[in-house]
């Protein structure tokens, strides 16, 4: 377990899971990046719990991404603004 | 936020060249991420274009109230996020919201660090290759599904999320805790249902 506090709440000890969401969301110091990186290469089931949500997190990111605005918003909505200008 | 909230701010004096300016450069730029954010909380295309539109024609009209440099897309999804609260969600059909008391109970109790899909693999959600993903981000509350997006698809910050979101950053944490393990739990479903191996 990471021997790292809570910067919003000091003194409260941070859990595994914890650490690791803010690790997964580029939250956390150097210092606790480094803490969790030496706490993974001797606990397996963090190492296996992080590698899962580091899969999860980039699938969403390319798997939901959407299509994109059809051209036609973009138009519509540049025609109300054009609309609205002073001429 | 209001149209008054909107308002509440030192206000700028753009001219017109630089309120066109700023909103092809600063705003424009973000219509693909807020389509997509629109989409995924109305489920609806239409309703996705009005809710986009609306957004921009409102990020327009409170131009003055935004100070260039700042973070744009981050203001817009605030725009946007409030005027689907505002606007569509009394009519669309979703659940009641969560008693978010209850979630902080969780947080804050001993099962945070429980195990919640120990069958969930990494081989396995490599090999979802349809929509599964989607569908089970979909599938989720529409709080929880916000915060998903916000930090996974959109990569904000939780400073950000908790201004757009009108809440403090440890609710963003939790509420980001939850809502993953839930879609864990989603994704843990379908591979059974699909008959995925798991060892």
């Amino acid at each position: 377990m990471p021997n790292s506090t809570d910067s919003s709440t000091p003194g409260k000890k941070l859990t595994c899971m914890e650490m690791l969401q803010l690790i997964l969301d580029g939250e956390a110091t150097p210092e606790q990046q480094q803490q969790f990186k030496s706490h993974l290469d001797e606990c397996m089931p963090c190492y296996k719990s992080y590698s899962l949500e580091v899969t999860l997190k980039e699938l969403i990111r390319t798997k939901c991404n959407g299509s994109g605005v059809k051209p036609e918003l973009i138009e519509k909505i540049r025609s109300q603004i054009s609309q609205n200008l002073p001429h | 936020m209001t149209d008054e909230e909107i308002q509440d701010v030192p206000r700028q004096q753009y001219t017109e060249k630089e309120k066109a300016e700023i909103f092809d450069t600063e705003f424009m730029p973000h219509i693909n991420s807020m389509h997509n954010f629109a989409y995924r909380l109305t489920f609806d295309e239409d309703d996705a274009n009005d809710l986009v539109q609306d957004t921009y024609l409102k990020a327009f009209r409170f131009i003055d109230s935004f100070e260039r440099g700042t973070n744009a897309k981050a203001w817009l999804f605030r725009i946007l996020k409030n005027s689907f609260i505002n606007d569509y969600r009394k009519k669309s059909k979703e659940p009641a919201k969560v008693d978010y008391q209850d979630v902080e109970t969780y947080y804050n109790s001993d099962e945070v660090d429980r195990q919640i899909t120990p069958d969930l693999r990494v081989e396995l959600l490599q090999g979802m290759i349809g929509d599964e993903i989607s569908n089970a981000l979909n599938s989720l509350d529409v709080d929880f599904r916000t915060v998903i997006i916000l930090a996974d698809l959109e990569e904000f910050k939780y400073d950000e999320m908790a201004k757009i979101l009108d809440i403090p950053i440890g609710t963003v944490r939790s509420r980001l805790h939850r809502a993953r393990n839930l879609l864990k739990e989603k994704l843990s479903e379908y591979a059974n249902k699909m008959g995925y191996k798991n060892t």
